[in-house]
């Protein structure tokens, strides 16, 4: 290994594990059955989410039902899960809340990634005093209660804005949820950086670059971080699965955004007509469910297939 | 294997065959396995990795891990069948009259009790006593190991304890309810050299003073020929050749007994890069074992393997008093497989 | 070294913790102005006198960083204030309604606790079995289903079609129905305690598992089984105790969930607890009840982190503190 050509190749083929890397662990993952379901979940939502505005049966806004037949009608052909207190139809309302989903999911966590790759990043590839005061940082964000502090800032800040430029933004409450979840979804995937940036600047192939003289930039953003991202795409997909989760409660409780259509919205619409219309709530919670479980089960799958060893 | 005349064996091995039942086949770790030990004698069991060592001796106490199933043979311990006792008779058994050693000292100890805490817990199930009773018999028993201030090293913990020490401990475990058969499996593999020595006295020293037997598996022809009275060579789930320690030494049959003594470095001699003063190494690899080489096991890798040794599978043949090997060439008669 | 000067360190971190949350929410609070002038805004007959007097009398009229600290004084005094809306003591309120959420969290998380090693320790005995695999695929689907889902389907279930559970509340205002208010105490509890322990079961029946399947493999389980312990010891004793260590540093992240949660929990049961009084509090700019009761639950999960770290070294004798 200490021999020059040996390093001087090692550092100058692509690092270590991809692309081989990745087609590896996709020979994996097929094979891995929960994997494979998770992904299919997760397929049907990005289908539907893009594809909403023409399977859907009705307009999301059309309450004419309120006129025929009245509202929390039972599924009927019609309506096939339904319609709820106000006369929408319950599966065109559930259908549009993909898209919402989606965007929080992947919204929320784009920010937490760049936050969480830049702080993790920072603190294990410097270590010493910097990695210790922003590991302190980051058991700060660990340890407060995020639910509650997001909840509170979703209504404080949805009074500040008032009569404000801002509040010419679309969909502007939901934005604000998307950016709180990724500003305060960050720490994990801040921990598992550093965990892999500690364990590959040790690695052989880092060092035989640095031997050969590459540059800072270079050894992070060629040899690094590409070989952290197997373990780091698990933890996004897990936080893309929490984020819609935590988006859904924070509707539930009524600080969604009146404007879009989300599952959490839903049930806060329709709990109180819970009794007389359980089809209004069990629609949008089933999608709620069947998004989190697809994401989950996909990274289940995905950190099977990328850390073998772990399995077994 | 019993001569006439001679004491009833301690232990009695019959055609002992043990099978792994796994996804991609049916692994046949141990295939017909014979071997006896008879009352304060020590056995080593030798082969390379892979031979079926192991997973014989956790037979012996019924621990074969999960996917293995003993498919045939008897296992006669103490005049009892080993392998048609309940369960519950087992634990009777495992620990009090048959206890074992372990490969690696390290993970060998539970790291969250004290050692006075696991080891004592032995003694009181086993013998039915109290707390002081079960720990005064715990600091005996370090105390014979060797271990310096035994009362203060109840309370210690594993990872408190070199490895060296650790392993003592492990004996001490394996001899506190004075055993008459003691199962290490390659108790010195992990080990520094200069303990290793240490340990094998200890274990020689131990095993007469308790008057135990002892199945000494391992790799090593040295470690077996400083403390074994007889020697079983194991190779792909068989025996090759069993006999006592000085004829394996001194006019070792089997080709593959052979080679492993061959292939063992000596102090007076000096080996060299060049093939004329090289040590010798047995060519090829060891066995599938899910699909062995049918006829003798060795055969792919014998230089002496003949023609028949690939059709037909050697039974055991007497060939000295005390001396059996299963080879054609050696005049074992056998069937075609 | 020891384990007092570990202890006095988190100490520190949990008091810079808490104070920090206090200074997020304070400042958010004071960012959206003066929440009396917000609240009253459109009542008729309210005159700019009149508020100006409420202000005073909550001293909103002092610059913020001096209200920070008086605030923060009489906290370290043990005064919370004055709620707005209830015109009670929030250290009080805090305290009764903190009671009602304890009362469903802690047997959620003992309940589940119990459950978990019981079930996980059925399903590592038995690794690849039918058993296994079903307990498996159980606890990966009950991870996923959101927990006001659990609660809403269980509310539909056992209290609107089959009608023995209540569905919202904590007491009965009809008490003699159910004879002493001990058990219809206990009875409201059923569903909303079934919904926490649910999820709870699934997240540690999975990690106890894992755990289980790891430690069963380790030699020193074999050496216990060959030293003629039997079985049932083995695993309770040697094996339940090395896998749980790690579940345990889970519990406090556990329990922190369930109470940053709770505000969904007591929504759907309509639960007399600290997140239904959140919930209020924000939706009605309580102000001084959103500041003692961020306080009180951050306090809470700082314990609790701290409780499972000191329990961690006790349970493992392989920790060293730094």
């Amino acid at each position: 290994m200490t021999e020059a050509p040996a390093a001087a190749a090692l550092a100058t083929a692509p690092p270590a594990r991809p692309p081989g890397m990745w087609r590896q662990g996709w020979q994996r993952f097929r094979r891995n059955r929960t994997g494979m379901l998770g992904l299919t979940l997760v397929c049907i939502v990005v289908l539907v989410a893009l594809s909403c505005a023409w399977i859907a049966p009705y307009e999301p806004n059309d309450q004419s039902a309120m006129m025929r037949f009245g509202s929390r009608e039972g599924p009927t052909w019609a309506h096939l899960f339904g319609t709820d207190r106000m006369g929408y139809d319950v599966l065109t309302r559930v259908l549009y809340g993909a898209p919402t989903a989606l965007a929080v999911g992947i919204g929320a966590m784009l920010v937490a990634s760049v936050i969480g790759i830049l702080i993790g990043g920072i603190s294990g590839y410097l270590g010493g005093m910097a990695d210790e005061l922003l590991m302190r940082f980051t058991e700060f964000f660990l340890v407060i209660p995020v639910f509650i502090v997001i909840l509170a800032v979703v209504r404080l800040f949805g009074i500040v804005v008032v009569g404000s430029p801002l509040e010419s933004i679309p969909y502007l409450n939901l934005m604000t949820i998307i950016l709180l979840l990724g500003l305060f979804g960050w720490p994990s995937i801040a921990r598992m950086t550093r965990a892999e940036f500690l364990r590959l600047k040790e690695m052989e192939f880092v060092e035989a670059a640095r031997c050969i003289g590459a540059t800072r930039r270079d050894i992070i953003l060629r040899h690094i971080l590409p070989n952290a991202l197997p373990s780091l795409v698990v933890i996004v997909a897990l936080g893309i699965g929490g984020a819609i989760l935590a988006e859904a409660m924070i509707s539930f409780l009524g600080f969604g955004d009146p404007k879009a259509i989300s599952w959490g919205q839903l049930l806060f619409f329709n709990y109180e007509a819970l009794k007389v219309a359980p089809w209004a709530s069990i629609a949008p919670g089933s999608a709620i469910f069947m998004t989190v479980l697809g994401f989950n089960l996909l990274a289940d799958g995905l950190s099977d297939a990328f850390n073998p060893r772990l399995k077994q | 294997m019993t001569e006439p005349g001679a004491a009833r064996p301690l232990l009695d091995v019959r055609d002992l065959r043990v099978h792994f039942f796994t996804g991609a086949g049916i692994v046949r770790a141990v295939d017909g396995v014979d071997f006896a030990v008879q009352p304060q004698e020590t056995l080593g069991l030798v082969g390379e990795s892979g031979s079926g060592k192991t997973v014989t001796s956790l037979t012996l106490l019924r621990l074969s891990p999960r996917p293995a199933r003993v498919v045939g043979g008897r296992i006669d311990f103490e005049g009892e069948d080993i392998l048609t006792k309940s369960e519950k008779a087992m634990t009777g058994v495992r620990g009090k009259r048959m206890a074992m050693v372990f490969q690696n000292p390290a993970y060998s100890l539970n790291p969250i009790y004290s050692i006075g805490d696991q080891l004592g817990e032995i003694v009181r199930w086993h013998e039915k006593v109290g707390r002081r009773e079960g720990d005064a018999r715990v600091t005996e028993l370090l105390r014979l190991v060797g271990i310096t201030d035994p009362g203060a090293r109840l309370r210690q913990f594993p990872h408190e304890l070199s490895g060296g020490m650790k392993q003592r401990v492990c004996i001490a475990r394996a001899l506190l309810c004075n055993p008459a058969l003691v199962l290490a499996d390659e108790p010195t593999t992990n080990l520094d050299v200069t303990i290793q020595a240490q340990i094998l006295d200890l274990l020689l020293e131990l095993k007469d003073r308790f008057r135990t037997s002892m199945v000494l598996v391992t790799h090593d022809m040295g470690v077996v020929a400083r403390m074994a009275d007889r020697i079983t060579v194991m190779y792909a789930g068989r025996i090759c050749e069993t006999a006592d320690a000085r004829t394996i030494f001194r006019s070792p049959q089997h080709p593959y007994t052979r080679a492993l003594l061959e292939s063992m470095p000596r102090v007076d001699h000096s080996y060299a890069r060049d093939d004329a003063r090289r040590l010798p190494v047995i060519a090829g690899r060891p066995p599938n074992l899910i699909e062995p080489p049918t006829g003798c096991r060795f055969h792919p890798r014998c230089p002496e393997a003949g023609e028949e040794c690939r059709r037909i599978m050697p039974e055991p043949k007497a060939i000295g008093p005390g001396h059996t090997v299963s080879c054609l060439k050696r005049g074992s008669s056998g069937v075609a497989a | 070294m020891g384990i007092t000067r570990y202890i006095v360190r988190r100490l520190m971190f949990s008091v810079a913790l808490v104070l920090g949350v206090s200074v997020i929410i304070f400042t958010l609070i004071n960012a959206i102005g003066n929440p009396v002038e917000i609240l009253l805004a459109d009542r008729p007959g309210i005159t700019q006198e009149a508020i100006d007097a409420i202000s005073r009398y909550y001293n909103l009229d002092q610059p913020p960083l001096i209200r920070y600290f008086v605030w923060l004084w009489n906290v370290v005094r043990g005064d919370f204030g004055t709620s707005i809306v209830y015109n009670q003591p929030v250290g009080d309120m805090l305290f009764t309604w903190g009671l009602e959420t304890m009362k469903i969290q802690i047997p959620a998380i003992l309940i589940s606790l119990v459950a978990a090693i019981f079930i996980a320790v059925t399903a590592a005995t038995r690794q690849y079995s039918r058993v296994d695999f079903g307990v498996m695929s159980g606890a990966l689907l009950g991870q996923s289903l959101p927990g006001f889902f659990v609660g809403i389907i269980l509310i539909l279930v056992f209290s609107y079609w089959l009608g023995i559970f209540p569905s919202y509340g904590a007491y009965s205002t009809r008490r003699m129905l159910m004879g002493s208010g001990l058990i219809d105490g206990l009875w409201h509890m059923v569903l909303p305690v079934a919904m926490l322990a649910f999820f709870n079961t699934a997240t540690l029946t999975l990690l106890m598992r894992s755990n289980m399947v790891d430690v069963l493999r380790h030699d020193f389980i074999m050496a216990a089984r060959a030293s003629g312990l039997p079985e049932r010891r083995v695993v309770y004793r040697h094996a339940v105790r090395n896998a749980f260590i790690p579940v345990l540093t889970y519990l406090g992240i556990l329990f922190g969930l369930m109470l940053g949660t709770a505000p969904v929990t007591e929504t759907v049961f309509t639960w007399p607890g600290l997140g239904f009084l959140y919930i209020q509090a924000i939706q009605q700019l309580d102000y001084p009840v959103i500041m003692g009761e961020t306080m009180i639950i951050t306090v809470m999960l700082v314990t609790a982190t701290l409780l499972t770290d000191i329990a961690y070294v006790l349970i493992d004798p392989r920790i060293r503190l730094e």
